[in-house]
Protein backbone atom coordinates (compact mmCIF):
# COMPACT_ATOMS: atom_id res chain seq x y z
CA UNK A 1 0.00 0.00 0.00
CA UNK A 2 2.61 2.46 0.94
CA UNK A 3 5.12 1.57 -2.26
CA UNK A 4 2.56 1.92 -4.73
CA UNK A 5 1.01 5.32 -2.67
CA UNK A 6 4.13 6.60 -3.54
CA UNK A 7 4.18 5.91 -6.79
CA UNK A 8 1.03 7.40 -7.14
CA UNK A 9 2.18 10.57 -5.62
CA UNK A 10 4.91 10.88 -7.69
CA UNK A 11 3.27 11.79 -10.70
CA UNK A 12 2.20 14.82 -9.21
CA UNK A 13 4.27 14.99 -6.35
CA UNK A 14 2.92 18.29 -4.78
CA UNK A 15 -0.51 19.24 -3.07
CA UNK A 16 -1.21 22.41 -4.17
CA UNK A 17 -4.42 23.39 -6.52
CA UNK A 18 -3.20 24.41 -10.00
CA UNK A 19 -3.11 28.09 -9.46
CA UNK A 20 -2.23 28.16 -5.99
CA UNK A 21 0.83 27.30 -3.24
CA UNK A 22 0.21 24.99 -0.09
CA UNK A 23 1.45 26.00 2.92
CA UNK A 24 1.91 22.83 4.74
CA UNK A 25 4.43 20.58 2.81
CA UNK A 26 8.48 21.48 2.37
CA UNK A 27 9.14 18.81 -0.42
CA UNK A 28 6.45 20.20 -2.86
CA UNK A 29 7.36 18.76 -6.42
CA UNK A 30 10.20 16.83 -5.30
CA UNK A 31 9.51 13.49 -6.25
CA UNK A 32 9.65 10.44 -3.88
CA UNK A 33 12.74 8.27 -4.31
CA UNK A 34 11.87 5.36 -7.01
CA UNK A 35 13.36 2.65 -4.61
CA UNK A 36 10.55 3.41 -2.38
CA UNK A 37 7.71 2.66 -5.06
CA UNK A 38 6.02 -0.02 -5.73
CA UNK A 39 3.58 -0.46 -8.93
CA UNK A 40 6.46 0.25 -11.59
CA UNK A 41 4.01 3.56 -13.21
CA UNK A 42 1.28 5.15 -11.92
CA UNK A 43 -1.36 2.95 -13.57
CA UNK A 44 0.08 -0.11 -12.09
CA UNK A 45 0.39 1.40 -8.99
CA UNK A 46 -3.00 2.62 -8.84
CA UNK A 47 -4.44 -1.17 -9.70
CA UNK A 48 -2.46 -2.38 -6.63
CA UNK A 49 -3.08 0.36 -4.36
CA UNK A 50 -7.27 -0.08 -5.29
CA UNK A 51 -6.89 -3.81 -4.94
CA UNK A 52 -4.96 -4.22 -1.74
CA UNK A 53 -6.93 -1.19 -0.04
CA UNK A 54 -9.38 -4.19 0.21
CA UNK A 55 -7.24 -6.69 2.18
CA UNK A 56 -6.06 -3.25 4.38
CA UNK A 57 -9.57 -3.13 5.08
CA UNK A 58 -10.66 -6.58 6.28
CA UNK A 59 -7.16 -7.22 8.04
CA UNK A 60 -7.97 -3.89 9.65
CA UNK A 61 -11.80 -5.38 10.77
CA UNK A 62 -10.48 -8.72 11.39
CA UNK A 63 -8.06 -7.39 13.73
CA UNK A 64 -10.61 -4.88 15.45
CA UNK A 65 -12.95 -8.16 15.65
CA UNK A 66 -10.39 -10.20 17.36
CA UNK A 67 -8.91 -7.41 19.56
CA UNK A 68 -13.11 -6.95 20.84
CA UNK A 69 -13.96 -10.02 21.24
CA UNK A 70 -10.65 -11.38 22.91
CA UNK A 71 -11.31 -7.77 25.46
CA UNK A 72 -7.32 -6.78 24.80
CA UNK A 73 -9.14 -3.55 23.94
CA UNK A 74 -9.13 -2.69 27.55
CA UNK A 75 -5.24 -2.93 27.45
CA UNK A 76 -5.19 -0.12 24.51
CA UNK A 77 -7.32 2.26 26.20
CA UNK A 78 -5.57 5.77 26.56
CA UNK A 79 -5.63 6.48 30.52
CA UNK A 80 -4.55 9.88 32.26
CA UNK A 81 -0.89 9.81 32.49
CA UNK A 82 0.10 7.92 29.75
CA UNK A 83 1.59 10.92 28.13
CA UNK A 84 4.18 11.82 30.57
CA UNK A 85 4.70 8.00 31.79
CA UNK A 86 5.54 7.35 28.09
CA UNK A 87 7.66 10.62 27.99
CA UNK A 88 9.21 8.56 30.87
CA UNK A 89 10.16 5.69 28.66
CA UNK A 90 11.76 8.13 26.23
CA UNK A 91 14.04 9.59 29.21
CA UNK A 92 15.14 5.92 30.42
CA UNK A 93 15.93 5.12 26.50
CA UNK A 94 17.92 8.14 25.97
CA UNK A 95 19.70 7.00 29.54
CA UNK A 96 18.19 10.33 30.96
CA UNK A 97 16.53 8.23 33.46
CA UNK A 98 18.08 5.15 34.84
CA UNK A 99 15.53 2.88 36.23
CA UNK A 100 12.76 1.22 33.63
CA UNK A 101 9.21 2.68 34.12
CA UNK A 102 6.56 0.17 35.26
CA UNK A 103 6.46 -2.32 32.30
CA UNK A 104 3.33 -4.09 32.93
CA UNK A 105 1.87 -5.90 29.70
CA UNK A 106 2.73 -2.65 27.95
CA UNK A 107 4.60 0.52 28.85
CA UNK A 108 2.87 3.56 28.45
CA UNK A 109 4.84 3.72 25.23
CA UNK A 110 4.27 1.04 23.76
CA UNK A 111 0.19 1.53 24.45
CA UNK A 112 0.55 4.92 23.03
CA UNK A 113 1.59 3.27 20.03
CA UNK A 114 -0.13 0.39 19.77
CA UNK A 115 -3.58 2.87 20.62
CA UNK A 116 -2.78 5.39 17.67
CA UNK A 117 -1.91 2.49 15.00
CA UNK A 118 -5.01 1.07 14.33
CA UNK A 119 -6.51 4.93 14.53
CA UNK A 120 -3.75 6.35 11.89
CA UNK A 121 -4.76 3.17 10.02
CA UNK A 122 -8.40 4.02 10.04
CA UNK A 123 -7.57 7.32 8.90
CA UNK A 124 -5.41 6.64 6.04
CA UNK A 125 -8.76 3.93 5.09
CA UNK A 126 -10.77 6.76 5.13
CA UNK A 127 -8.95 9.68 3.97
CA UNK A 128 -8.64 7.19 0.69
CA UNK A 129 -12.61 6.45 0.53
CA UNK A 130 -12.39 11.18 -0.01
CA UNK A 131 -9.79 10.95 -2.52
CA UNK A 132 -11.23 7.66 -4.53
CA UNK A 133 -14.53 9.42 -4.71
CA UNK A 134 -14.48 13.33 -4.13
CA UNK A 135 -17.80 14.02 -5.99
CA UNK A 136 -19.64 10.44 -5.16
CA UNK A 137 -19.07 10.96 -1.53
CA UNK A 138 -18.20 14.64 -1.47
CA UNK A 139 -20.01 15.23 2.33
CA UNK A 140 -16.59 12.52 3.18
CA UNK A 141 -14.13 14.70 1.57
CA UNK A 142 -15.43 18.03 2.95
CA UNK A 143 -14.99 16.28 6.48
CA UNK A 144 -11.07 16.44 6.02
CA UNK A 145 -11.22 19.90 4.13
CA UNK A 146 -11.64 19.07 0.57
CA UNK A 147 -9.74 16.86 -1.79
CA UNK A 148 -6.59 18.80 -1.25
CA UNK A 149 -6.64 18.45 2.36
CA UNK A 150 -8.01 14.77 2.44
CA UNK A 151 -5.32 13.79 0.24
CA UNK A 152 -2.88 15.28 2.47
CA UNK A 153 -3.85 14.13 5.67
CA UNK A 154 -4.28 10.18 3.81
CA UNK A 155 -0.49 11.15 3.11
CA UNK A 156 0.40 12.50 6.97
CA UNK A 157 -1.68 8.88 8.07
CA UNK A 158 0.91 6.94 5.78
CA UNK A 159 3.60 9.13 7.37
CA UNK A 160 2.46 8.12 10.99
CA UNK A 161 1.90 4.72 10.10
CA UNK A 162 5.60 4.05 8.87
CA UNK A 163 6.87 5.94 11.65
CA UNK A 164 5.24 3.94 14.25
CA UNK A 165 5.53 0.72 12.50
CA UNK A 166 9.13 1.33 11.63
CA UNK A 167 10.27 2.16 15.53
CA UNK A 168 8.29 -0.81 16.20
CA UNK A 169 9.75 -3.40 14.52
CA UNK A 170 13.38 -1.74 15.65
CA UNK A 171 12.12 -1.63 19.27
CA UNK A 172 11.23 -5.46 18.26
CA UNK A 173 14.21 -6.64 17.07
CA UNK A 174 16.82 -4.15 19.68
CA UNK A 175 14.67 -5.06 22.83
CA UNK A 176 12.77 -8.00 22.71
CA UNK A 177 13.53 -10.44 19.72
CA UNK A 178 12.21 -13.49 21.46
CA UNK A 179 8.71 -11.65 21.02
CA UNK A 180 8.78 -11.85 17.54
CA UNK A 181 7.12 -15.39 17.46
CA UNK A 182 4.30 -13.98 19.76
CA UNK A 183 3.40 -10.99 17.10
CA UNK A 184 2.96 -14.46 14.58
CA UNK A 185 1.17 -16.58 16.98
CA UNK A 186 0.16 -14.48 19.93
CA UNK A 187 2.28 -16.43 22.25
CA UNK A 188 3.92 -15.15 25.30
CA UNK A 189 6.11 -16.66 27.64
CA UNK A 190 7.72 -13.73 30.03
CA UNK A 191 10.01 -16.00 32.16
CA UNK A 192 11.54 -16.67 28.41
CA UNK A 193 12.97 -12.87 28.52
CA UNK A 194 12.65 -11.26 31.67
CA UNK A 195 15.13 -8.85 31.94
CA UNK A 196 14.88 -8.10 27.78
CA UNK A 197 11.56 -6.32 28.51
CA UNK A 198 12.73 -4.18 31.08
CA UNK A 199 16.50 -3.12 28.99
CA UNK A 200 17.57 -0.57 26.82
CA UNK A 201 17.49 -1.02 22.79
CA UNK A 202 20.70 -3.38 22.30
CA UNK A 203 21.31 -3.94 26.04
CA UNK A 204 22.26 -7.87 25.29
CA UNK A 205 24.64 -6.77 22.73
CA UNK A 206 26.65 -4.27 25.51
CA UNK A 207 29.37 -5.80 27.82
CA UNK A 208 27.63 -7.53 31.02
CA UNK A 209 27.61 -5.83 34.31
CA UNK A 210 29.99 -7.39 36.86
CA UNK A 211 27.03 -9.12 38.94
CA UNK A 212 25.37 -11.01 35.49
CA UNK A 213 29.03 -12.26 34.84
CA UNK A 214 30.88 -14.15 37.19
CA UNK A 215 34.11 -13.71 36.65
CA UNK A 216 36.72 -17.09 37.04
CA UNK A 217 38.62 -16.80 39.98
CA UNK A 218 41.91 -14.68 39.71
CA UNK A 219 44.47 -17.16 39.28
CA UNK A 220 47.04 -16.62 42.08
CA UNK A 221 50.68 -16.05 41.52
CA UNK B 1 16.01 -23.31 31.40
CA UNK B 2 18.28 -20.26 30.31
CA UNK B 3 20.23 -20.29 33.87
CA UNK B 4 23.10 -18.55 32.78
CA UNK B 5 22.29 -15.35 31.81
CA UNK B 6 25.24 -14.99 29.22
CA UNK B 7 22.79 -17.57 26.87
CA UNK B 8 20.81 -15.50 24.30
CA UNK B 9 17.46 -17.17 23.90
CA UNK B 10 16.97 -19.05 21.10
CA UNK B 11 14.00 -19.35 18.83
CA UNK B 12 13.62 -22.40 16.72
CA UNK B 13 17.87 -23.26 16.94
CA UNK B 14 18.83 -19.60 16.14
CA UNK B 15 20.49 -17.81 18.76
CA UNK B 16 19.24 -14.39 18.67
CA UNK B 17 22.37 -12.95 17.44
CA UNK B 18 21.72 -15.67 14.29
CA UNK B 19 18.37 -14.37 14.11
CA UNK B 20 18.78 -10.58 13.84
CA UNK B 21 21.12 -10.80 11.23
CA UNK B 22 19.50 -14.19 8.87
CA UNK B 23 16.50 -11.86 9.56
CA UNK B 24 17.56 -8.10 8.28
CA UNK B 25 19.04 -9.92 5.58
CA UNK B 26 15.27 -11.75 4.34
CA UNK B 27 13.79 -8.65 5.03
CA UNK B 28 16.26 -6.33 2.80
CA UNK B 29 16.35 -9.17 0.25
CA UNK B 30 12.17 -9.14 -0.29
CA UNK B 31 12.32 -5.12 -0.19
CA UNK B 32 14.99 -4.87 -2.62
CA UNK B 33 13.41 -7.55 -5.24
CA UNK B 34 10.06 -5.12 -4.60
CA UNK B 35 11.91 -1.91 -5.38
CA UNK B 36 9.99 0.14 -8.18
CA UNK B 37 8.83 -3.03 -9.66
CA UNK B 38 5.45 -3.50 -11.21
CA UNK B 39 4.98 -7.03 -9.09
CA UNK B 40 5.12 -10.15 -10.25
CA UNK B 41 3.02 -10.91 -13.72
CA UNK B 42 0.76 -13.41 -12.00
CA UNK B 43 -0.65 -11.17 -10.28
CA UNK B 44 -2.03 -9.09 -13.39
CA UNK B 45 -5.41 -11.62 -13.17
CA UNK B 46 -5.52 -10.66 -9.68
CA UNK B 47 -5.78 -6.83 -10.49
CA UNK B 48 -8.24 -7.19 -13.14
CA UNK B 49 -10.45 -9.29 -10.86
CA UNK B 50 -9.95 -6.41 -8.47
CA UNK B 51 -10.91 -3.70 -10.88
CA UNK B 52 -14.09 -5.97 -12.43
CA UNK B 53 -15.26 -5.43 -8.37
CA UNK B 54 -14.25 -1.83 -8.24
CA UNK B 55 -15.84 -1.02 -11.18
CA UNK B 56 -19.38 -2.88 -10.16
CA UNK B 57 -19.00 -0.92 -6.57
CA UNK B 58 -18.15 2.47 -8.46
CA UNK B 59 -21.35 2.05 -10.40
CA UNK B 60 -23.22 0.96 -7.44
CA UNK B 61 -21.98 4.24 -5.39
CA UNK B 62 -22.48 6.43 -8.47
CA UNK B 63 -25.68 9.23 -7.45
CA UNK B 64 -27.27 11.59 -10.60
CA UNK B 65 -27.57 13.77 -7.36
CA UNK B 66 -24.23 13.89 -6.56
CA UNK B 67 -22.73 16.92 -7.34
CA UNK B 68 -19.11 18.02 -7.84
CA UNK B 69 -18.90 21.77 -5.48
CA UNK B 70 -15.63 24.49 -5.86
CA UNK B 71 -14.73 24.47 -2.28
CA UNK B 72 -15.15 28.43 -0.70
CA UNK B 73 -11.56 30.36 -1.26
CA UNK B 74 -10.80 27.84 -4.06
CA UNK B 75 -8.83 30.20 -6.72
CA UNK B 76 -9.10 28.95 -10.46
CA UNK B 77 -6.12 27.32 -12.11
CA UNK B 78 -6.53 29.82 -15.14
CA UNK B 79 -3.36 29.81 -17.41
CA UNK B 80 -2.21 27.21 -14.56
CA UNK B 81 -4.43 24.71 -16.66
CA UNK B 82 -1.75 22.08 -18.13
CA UNK B 83 -2.23 21.03 -21.67
CA UNK B 84 -2.53 17.74 -22.36
CA UNK B 85 -3.14 15.72 -25.88
CA UNK B 86 -1.63 12.85 -27.39
CA UNK B 87 -0.25 13.57 -31.41
CA UNK B 88 2.90 15.53 -31.24
CA UNK B 89 2.03 18.63 -31.73
CA UNK B 90 -1.31 20.75 -30.43
CA UNK B 91 -4.26 19.48 -32.55
CA UNK B 92 -5.60 22.24 -34.56
CA UNK B 93 -8.84 21.41 -36.99
CA UNK B 94 -7.47 22.30 -40.32
CA UNK B 95 -11.04 23.67 -42.17
CA UNK B 96 -9.46 23.67 -45.80
CA UNK B 97 -8.12 20.17 -46.01
CA UNK B 98 -11.29 18.88 -43.88
CA UNK B 99 -14.07 21.64 -44.16
CA UNK B 100 -16.07 22.78 -41.27
CA UNK B 101 -15.84 21.08 -37.96
CA UNK B 102 -19.04 19.61 -37.10
CA UNK B 103 -19.87 17.23 -33.82
CA UNK B 104 -21.64 13.93 -34.90
CA UNK B 105 -23.76 12.25 -32.56
CA UNK B 106 -24.70 8.73 -33.80
CA UNK B 107 -24.70 5.20 -33.10
CA UNK B 108 -27.61 3.73 -30.93
CA UNK B 109 -30.22 7.26 -31.94
CA UNK B 110 -33.13 7.08 -33.63
CA UNK B 111 -32.39 11.10 -34.76
CA UNK B 112 -28.81 11.06 -35.64
CA UNK B 113 -27.19 14.40 -35.88
CA UNK B 114 -24.66 16.87 -37.47
CA UNK B 115 -24.00 19.79 -34.86
CA UNK B 116 -21.42 22.68 -36.45
CA UNK B 117 -19.83 24.81 -33.53
CA UNK B 118 -22.80 27.72 -34.39
CA UNK B 119 -25.58 24.98 -33.69
CA UNK B 120 -23.96 23.84 -30.34
CA UNK B 121 -23.95 27.84 -29.44
CA UNK B 122 -27.51 27.86 -30.15
CA UNK B 123 -28.63 25.50 -27.93
CA UNK B 124 -28.82 25.99 -24.23
CA UNK B 125 -25.99 27.13 -22.47
CA UNK B 126 -24.58 26.26 -19.37
CA UNK B 127 -21.64 27.21 -17.15
CA UNK B 128 -20.40 25.07 -14.36
CA UNK B 129 -17.47 26.11 -12.08
CA UNK B 130 -16.25 22.75 -11.20
CA UNK B 131 -13.07 20.90 -10.23
CA UNK B 132 -10.69 18.76 -12.49
CA UNK B 133 -9.47 15.77 -11.28
CA UNK B 134 -6.32 14.68 -12.92
CA UNK B 135 -5.51 10.81 -12.21
CA UNK B 136 -2.26 11.97 -11.48
CA UNK B 137 -3.22 13.75 -8.56
CA UNK B 138 -3.59 17.52 -8.94
CA UNK B 139 -7.00 19.33 -9.08
CA UNK B 140 -7.73 22.89 -10.84
CA UNK B 141 -10.62 25.13 -11.18
CA UNK B 142 -12.39 26.04 -14.12
CA UNK B 143 -15.26 27.18 -15.45
CA UNK B 144 -16.73 25.08 -18.53
CA UNK B 145 -19.51 26.57 -20.97
CA UNK B 146 -21.01 24.81 -22.92
CA UNK B 147 -24.21 22.21 -23.70
CA UNK B 148 -25.37 19.95 -21.24
CA UNK B 149 -24.95 15.85 -22.31
CA UNK B 150 -28.56 15.03 -21.49
CA UNK B 151 -29.58 18.00 -24.13
CA UNK B 152 -28.03 16.34 -27.29
CA UNK B 153 -29.03 12.79 -26.06
CA UNK B 154 -32.24 14.09 -26.13
CA UNK B 155 -31.44 15.42 -29.62
CA UNK B 156 -30.89 12.24 -30.79
CA UNK B 157 -33.13 10.37 -29.15
CA UNK B 158 -30.81 8.08 -27.45
CA UNK B 159 -32.10 4.39 -27.88
CA UNK B 160 -32.64 2.67 -24.28
CA UNK B 161 -30.40 0.23 -24.90
CA UNK B 162 -27.11 2.52 -25.60
CA UNK B 163 -25.74 1.43 -22.19
CA UNK B 164 -22.28 2.96 -23.52
CA UNK B 165 -21.33 6.41 -25.06
CA UNK B 166 -17.76 6.95 -26.97
CA UNK B 167 -16.42 10.27 -27.23
CA UNK B 168 -13.60 10.21 -29.91
CA UNK B 169 -11.39 13.20 -31.26
CA UNK B 170 -9.01 14.50 -33.83
CA UNK B 171 -6.23 14.23 -31.79
CA UNK B 172 -4.78 10.95 -33.29
CA UNK B 173 -6.87 8.56 -32.20
CA UNK B 174 -7.79 9.24 -28.74
CA UNK B 175 -10.82 8.32 -27.39
CA UNK B 176 -12.73 7.32 -24.51
CA UNK B 177 -16.06 5.39 -23.53
CA UNK B 178 -17.92 5.72 -20.60
CA UNK B 179 -20.93 4.44 -18.95
CA UNK B 180 -24.14 6.21 -20.02
CA UNK B 181 -25.39 7.22 -16.06
CA UNK B 182 -21.71 9.27 -15.57
CA UNK B 183 -22.70 10.59 -19.28
CA UNK B 184 -26.15 11.90 -18.21
CA UNK B 185 -24.69 13.42 -14.88
CA UNK B 186 -25.92 16.91 -15.03
CA UNK B 187 -22.47 18.55 -14.41
CA UNK B 188 -21.59 16.43 -17.97
CA UNK B 189 -21.26 18.92 -20.41
CA UNK B 190 -20.02 19.12 -24.51
CA UNK B 191 -17.63 22.34 -23.88
CA UNK B 192 -16.87 25.14 -26.13
CA UNK B 193 -15.56 28.17 -23.29
CA UNK B 194 -13.28 28.16 -20.87
CA UNK B 195 -13.62 30.93 -18.27
CA UNK B 196 -15.23 32.93 -20.21
CA UNK B 197 -13.36 32.64 -23.48
CA UNK B 198 -13.74 30.71 -26.91
CA UNK B 199 -11.82 27.26 -25.88
CA UNK B 200 -8.11 27.30 -27.11
CA UNK B 201 -6.36 24.67 -29.00
CA UNK B 202 -4.55 23.93 -26.13
CA UNK B 203 -7.51 22.73 -24.49
CA UNK B 204 -9.07 20.61 -26.75
CA UNK B 205 -11.11 23.41 -29.05
CA UNK B 206 -13.76 23.75 -30.46
CA UNK B 207 -15.79 21.51 -28.32
CA UNK B 208 -14.80 18.88 -25.61
CA UNK B 209 -16.68 16.55 -23.53
CA UNK B 210 -16.32 17.91 -19.60
CA UNK B 211 -17.25 16.82 -16.33
CA UNK B 212 -15.65 16.48 -12.56
CA UNK B 213 -17.47 13.23 -12.08
CA UNK B 214 -14.60 12.18 -14.38
CA UNK B 215 -10.91 11.88 -13.66
CA UNK B 216 -9.02 14.02 -16.58
CA UNK B 217 -7.73 11.22 -19.40
CA UNK B 218 -11.39 10.28 -19.45
CA UNK B 219 -13.05 13.83 -20.91
CA UNK B 220 -12.34 13.58 -24.38
CA UNK B 221 -10.66 16.69 -26.15
CA UNK B 222 -10.66 17.92 -29.83
CA UNK B 223 -14.64 16.09 -29.94
CA UNK B 224 -15.51 14.39 -32.98
CA UNK B 225 -18.08 12.10 -32.16
CA UNK B 226 -20.44 10.81 -29.80
CA UNK B 227 -21.27 7.54 -30.35
CA UNK B 228 -23.86 5.69 -28.41
CA UNK B 229 -22.92 1.85 -27.80
CA UNK B 230 -24.68 -1.36 -26.09
CA UNK B 231 -21.10 -2.33 -25.25
CA UNK B 232 -18.32 -0.21 -23.72
CA UNK B 233 -15.35 0.15 -26.45
CA UNK B 234 -12.39 1.35 -24.19
CA UNK B 235 -10.40 4.20 -24.67
CA UNK B 236 -6.78 5.45 -25.18
CA UNK B 237 -5.55 5.49 -21.65
CA UNK B 238 -7.75 2.93 -20.67
CA UNK B 239 -6.40 0.67 -23.53
CA UNK B 240 -3.22 1.24 -22.13
CA UNK B 241 -3.94 0.19 -18.59
CA UNK B 242 -5.43 2.74 -16.64
CA UNK B 243 -8.92 1.82 -15.07
CA UNK B 244 -11.61 2.54 -17.38
CA UNK B 245 -14.24 3.42 -15.19
CA UNK B 246 -11.89 6.44 -13.76
CA UNK B 247 -14.84 8.06 -11.84
CA UNK B 248 -14.56 10.33 -9.03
Amino acid sequence: MVGSGLRIFNAYPAFARKGEMFCCYPFEHKAIPAWLTFGGWLGGARHWHFAMMWVLVVNGLVYLTFIYLHGEWRDLVPRKGDIRDSWQMVKFYTFKRKDHPHQGKHNALQKTTYFLLPVFGALAVVTGIAIWKPVQLAPLTAVFGGYVWARYWHFIAMLAIVILSVVHVFMVFAVDPYSITSMITGNYDPSLSPEARNARPFYHLFPRRATATPSPPPETT
Amino acid sequence: MNSDPRKFVSINGLDRRDFLIQGSGLVSAALLAACDSRGPKSADKLLKYAERKNLAVERKLFRHTSMDVVQGGAHDAGNKLPSYFIAPTVPVWDESARGTWALEVSGLVGNPVRLTLQDLQKLPQVSNRVNHYCVEGWTAVETWTGVPFTDLARLARVDPQAQFVDFQSFDDDYHESWDIESAMHKQTVVAYGLDGKMLEPAHGAPARVYSPIKLGYKNTKYLTKIVFMPRMNGGYWSDQGYEWYGGT
